[in-house]
């Protein structure tokens, strides 16, 4: 079964008044452990396709299910259960807590879920990302490469079916930029995580096991 | 200038026009309560005016004794080679149509008050009912013509309308009688009240030498004044009442401060990054500095004109307040109307701009060190106030112990200027104290309710700096409420014990009507010897009043079976020998006094006093101290024997009855209450029973101290409502990290639970310091702010369990505000603060 299937999905929304058609009928699927890269210029539509998949947002029109459950017809509380438990973000600029320490962020989302044996598993997160010497040091202790690697943690840490990462490398230097790539790629392959990624940047696109290029809120290559 | 004013400072304001509106309210409310609490104070304690007055003409000098001014001397006076006018006086209290109590005026009508002709006689009834006392009443008192039922004194009787006064702009009612009349109903036997004295139109320059002359003539024996010199002793009498009313007020504007200071550093560090470019375009620090100054003073300004208007309003609701404590507690005065004054308009203004700006001096100057090249993150901020903490904790400890050497300084003219201080230096150091606090209390409580706890106690710690402030807000408006609330409730507890030794007699008798400090009306000799003569009656204690002047204040004077008083009474004394001081007073050698008169005037045992009763002025010694807490201007009571021999009126003002032990049940006692109002006959007399009285005491009490609950109120309202500004400011900062919270599948019951909890927290970590703070505070408010205001001993007994309701209610109010940034946290759209610059 796919983990995420987007069909003819349309958004519209509002912005200052005017009218903005974010996405034009684009539709997608994704299995488990696959590796997808959305490309395409600023305001093309990625960022707003990532919020459909990770059930932050509704399509105007078409549809999105994740692992069979259609968003469009779940209550914010059911959306909310579905973002615990089935998907992580990763964002361009960490968005690490900044008054929790690296494991407390990394145990975050379990703590929201009430999970059981959270640092635990939130311990064995980073120590996936090989970040097990830092798991006390506050994120203005951390070198970007390493925030990003808490995030990845964090967003790893209570198995998700889906990850959705919003241009990963873009804050970082190629070499710390790799390094989390080959993260993310490890954990498609070893997790079997389903790996969507928004990025502009060419080195993502080959790990990736498909590229997806996206113009003005339509898919033009698949 | 004023360009780079409007860009930088007019324009972010106006674009969070919920906080800027917030800040301004805070402001405004406290200049509204300065300016009230002024315009109130002024209205209700400094014109006297009383309706008395309106009947008068221009004199220049009043002759006053204790007991009334021997009729011979007003002969003596006409014999004097002077060209003076003289103005004889009766001056009493009648209970009008059993509800309200209005002045009486006796005065020879024909030569003095018509002939003045000051007032506009405005009404005059075709024919007067001779048959009964004619009498001009004030307008709107009664129509010409009318009989009015009066009581003066116990004895119940009705004056016919004989004509209509206005009495202008002054407030309240009066009734006048013909001098004869007067003397007539008030039972004066040959004695005035007051005569006054009309100097010549050329020598009105040369009261004080007249004064002189006058004094000459009749020694010490006589009060000889110029006329203004009463309601000078009533200005002075309750310059420590005023200062005091005046100090509450500032409160709400203190706790409005900490909130300007919240806003001015909330805008400092939101425009960092701006600073640092205007500083790297050729922006001086002084430019800085002055914007964010202006901005504070822009509040200031704005916010006290509002809270001028507010004020006007709130003045006519604590006129009345006020002025029931003023004739409750000190002296028989209708407050005058309430009129907008420009000079205490200017002056509350400026207290609020001086306040904002001053509240703004620290995160000013701080904006101005921003180096052009650095744009500094809110972190670093919050992380230089925590490595600010242990530099905080020293300057809270200096601070207290300035607090405890401020407190041992005397009073300076005649005012407790060092407690004033000592409290506001313990302010500062809960202020000092606040991000310890902040820090402490976070740490202790993350985790322990949740994940929620665990963030709202990070994020408390985290935005130390602001949290920090918000809690010394609270704080400081909780600390308040905790040393008022103790020395109150420290103070009703210190009565209650001292009635339960005071009020032992079973029954208590006085005129009917209502009481005040200085009006005593007598009972008929007659009743109390009848009284005497019931089987049941153990004894009889009479007791007798004047209103006396001692060392340019205001006292009483009063009389009573010393003995009785100290056998039945139970009387303890604060300072003398029980034995020494009944032999004293009861061989008419001493006298003993109170508490208050004591500290008022410097009196210690064994000291000696130089009191004018009637024509004589006779020295004693002070036999003894007694505790008492019915007056603040205080007693010197003599043995009624003793008091005899120079005031022959038997007539007393109160009657406390004893019964006899073997009158036991209740059945017994209401046969004895139905004697004694037998006893009293068709005369108005008020009897109490040792409970009532007891429950009127403490009814008068806390009707002394709305004022104060009332501006307390305030304060804690504005420290809510600013707090709740506050957050919601913090909510808006903070609405990435909402977002992401969401991101990661917080739901919005617990975003919402964040907020509620970080309002929680505030508010008990608030509770606490102010709680800690106030009960430090109350005891320089008890031990050296009374002490030195008014004298009065009480007793350290805080209220512990009202305290700690009133410390819930305000914590849940505290909570309850954080509904509304809770809601704003709630509707944040995730998607919306995430990808925004």
């Amino acid at each position: 079964m796919d983990i995420l299937r987007v069909e003819n999905a349309r958004k519209r929304y509002l912005a200052q008044g005017q009218a903005v058609v974010a996405l034009r009928g684009v539709s997608l699927n994704m299995r488990a452990g696959e590796l997808v890269a959305l490309v395409g210029r600023s305001g093309c539509g990625k960022s707003t396709l990532l919020n459909l998949a990770g059930a932050m947002d509704f399509p105007s029109e078409g549809t999105v299910q994740l692992e069979g459950e259609e968003t469009t017809a779940l209550n914010d509380d059911q959306l909310t259960r579905i973002r615990r438990f089935k998907v992580g973000f990763v964002f361009q600029n960490f968005q690490l807590l900044p008054t929790l320490s690296a494991v407390e962020n990394v145990e975050l989302p379990l703590l929201l879920a009430e999970a059981k044996n959270a640092r635990e598993r939130a311990r064995e997160a980073l120590e996936w990302v090989e970040l097990s010497a830092e798991t006390e040091r506050m994120p203005h202790q951390l070198s970007g490469g390493q925030m990003q690697r808490v995030a990845i943690a964090r967003a790893l840490v209570h198995q998700p079916k889906l990850l959705l990462a919003d241009e990963p490398i873009g804050n970082l230097d190629t070499a710390t930029g790799n390094l989390i790539l080959k993260l993310l790629e490890k954990a498609a392959r070893e997790k079997g995580t389903a790996i969507l990624m928004a990025t502009h940047s060419p080195d993502s696109t080959r790990i990736a096991d498909r590229v997806v290029e996206m113009r003005d809120g339509l898919m033009v290559a698949a | 200038m004023l360009l780079l004013l409007r860009r930088l400072i007019l324009r972010p304001a106006l674009a969070e026009p919920g906080r800027t509106l917030l800040t301004l309210f805070s402001i405004a409310i406290g200049v509204a309560v300065i300016f009230a609490m002024d315009l109130a104070g002024n209205a209700a304690t400094t014109s006297f005016r009383s309706s008395l007055e309106v009947v008068g003409g221009e004199e220049d000098i009043e002759i006053t004794a204790v007991g009334g001014v021997p009729v011979e001397v007003l002969g003596r006076l006409n014999e004097l080679p002077y060209a003076l006018k003289y103005s004889p006086r009766v001056e009493d209290f009648v209970w009008l149509n059993e509800k309200r109590t209005v002045p009486l005026v006796g005065l020879d009508l024909v030569s003095t008050a018509l002939e003045a002709g000051n007032q506009k006689l405005l009404e005059r009834p075709e024919k007067l009912d001779l048959g009964r006392r004619a009498a001009f009443v004030s307008k709107g008192l009664a129509r010409a013509g009318e009989v009015i039922a009066v009581q003066v004194n116990d004895t119940p009787m009705r004056f016919v309308v004989a004509g209509i006064f206005d009495t202008g702009d002054v407030r309240g009612d009066l009734v006048v009688l013909d001098i004869e009349d007067a003397e007539a109903v008030t039972g004066r036997a040959n004695r005035l009240d007051r005569i006054l004295v009309t100097l010549p139109k050329a020598e009105e320059d040369k009261v004080d030498v007249w004064v002189e002359t006058l004094r000459g003539h009749f020694g010490g024996s006589l009060s000889i004044r110029p006329v203004g010199a009463r309601k000078e002793e009533n200005r002075k009498m309750l310059a420590a009442f005023r200062w005091n009313l005046k100090i509450l007020s500032y409160i709400a504007l203190l706790v409005g401060a900490f909130l300007i200071y919240n806003t001015i550093s909330v805008s400092v560090v939101r425009r960092r990054g701006e600073i640092g470019i205007l500083r790297a375009l050729g922006g001086t620090r002084a430019m800085v500095r002055g914007g964010f100054l202006a901005e504070a003073a822009l509040f200031g300004l704005v916010g006290g004109v509002i809270g001028l208007a507010v004020g006007r309003v709130l003045a006519e609701g604590a006129v009345l307040l006020v002025g029931l404590t003023v004739e409750a507690l000190y002296v028989s005065s209708t407050p005058a109307p309430v009129r907008f004054e420009w000079g205490a308009a200017l002056l509350s203004l400026l207290t609020g701009v001086a306040t904002s700006v001053l509240a703004a001096l620290a995160p000013a100057l701080e904006a101005g060190q921003v180096p052009p090249t650095e744009a500094m993150a809110r972190g670093r901020v919050d992380t230089l106030a925590r490595e600010g903490q242990g530099r905080y904790l020293l300057y809270a400890a200096g601070l207290a112990v300035v607090a405890a050497l401020l407190s041992q300084l005397p009073p300076i003219a005649r005012l407790p200027l060092g407690g004033y201080t000592a409290v506001l230096a313990l302010v500062g150091s809960a202020a000092f104290l606040a991000p310890a606090f902040v820090t402490f209390g976070s740490k202790l409580l993350e985790g322990r309710l949740g994940v929620m706890s665990l963030l709202a106690g990070r994020s408390l710690s985290g935005a130390l700096r602001r949290s920090a402030v918000l809690v010394a807000t609270l704080a400081t408006a909780a600390a308040m409420m905790t040393s008022v609330g103790i020395m109150v409730g420290s103070f009703r507890e210190t009565m209650l014990t001292w009635l339960d030794t005071q009020i032992r007699a079973d029954f208590y008798l006085r005129p009917a009507g209502s009481a005040a400090i200085d009006r005593h009306p007598t009972i008929a000799e007659a009743v109390a010897d009848e009284i005497e003569r019931i089987p049941g009656v153990e004894a009889v204690d009479r007791f007798r009043a004047y209103s006396i002047r001692y060392g340019g204040l205001p006292a009483t004077l009063a009389a009573g079976d010393v003995r009785a008083q100290m056998r039945y009474g139970r009387t303890s004394l604060y300072a003398g020998n029980m034995a020494d001081a009944l032999q004293s007073v009861t061989s008419g050698e001493g006298v003993i006094i109170s508490e208050p008169f004591s500290e008022k005037h410097r009196l210690r045992v064994n000291d000696r006093i130089r009191l004018p009763i009637g024509a004589k002025e006779k020295e004693f010694r002070v036999a003894g101290i007694f505790l008492d807490y019915s007056s603040e201007n205080g007693y010197v009571v003599l043995d009624r024997n003793a008091l005899r021999q120079y005031l022959p009126d038997d007539e007393p003002s109160n009657l406390a009855v004893y019964l006899k032990a073997s009158v036991s049940s209740g059945s017994e006692r209401e046969a004895v209450r139905r004697q004694i109002e037998a006893a009293c006959g068709p005369r108005r007399i008020a009897i109490f029973e040792n409970s009532s009285l007891r429950a009127e005491a403490v009814r008068i009490f806390d009707q002394t101290f709305a004022v104060t609950y009332a501006l307390e109120a305030i304060a804690i309202f504005v420290a809510i409502v600013g707090v709740a500004g506050a957050m919601l400011a913090l909510i808006i900062d903070r609405r990435r990290e909402i977002g992401l919270l969401r991101f990661l599948g917080g739901s919005r019951g617990q975003v919402q639970r964040l907020v509620l909890l970080e309002a929680g927290f505030l508010g008990l970590f608030s509770q606490i310091l102010g709680m800690v703070a106030g009960a430090f505070m109350s005891l320089i408010l008890i031990f050296v702010i009374n002490k030195q205001s008014f004298g009065w001993t009480i007793q350290f007994d805080p209220p512990v369990a009202a305290l700690l309701g009133a410390s819930l209610f305000v914590w849940t109010c505290t909570v309850l505000a954080g509904f509304y940034p809770a809601r704003v946290a709630t509707n944040l759209n995730p998607i919306e603060v995430m990808h925004e610059e």
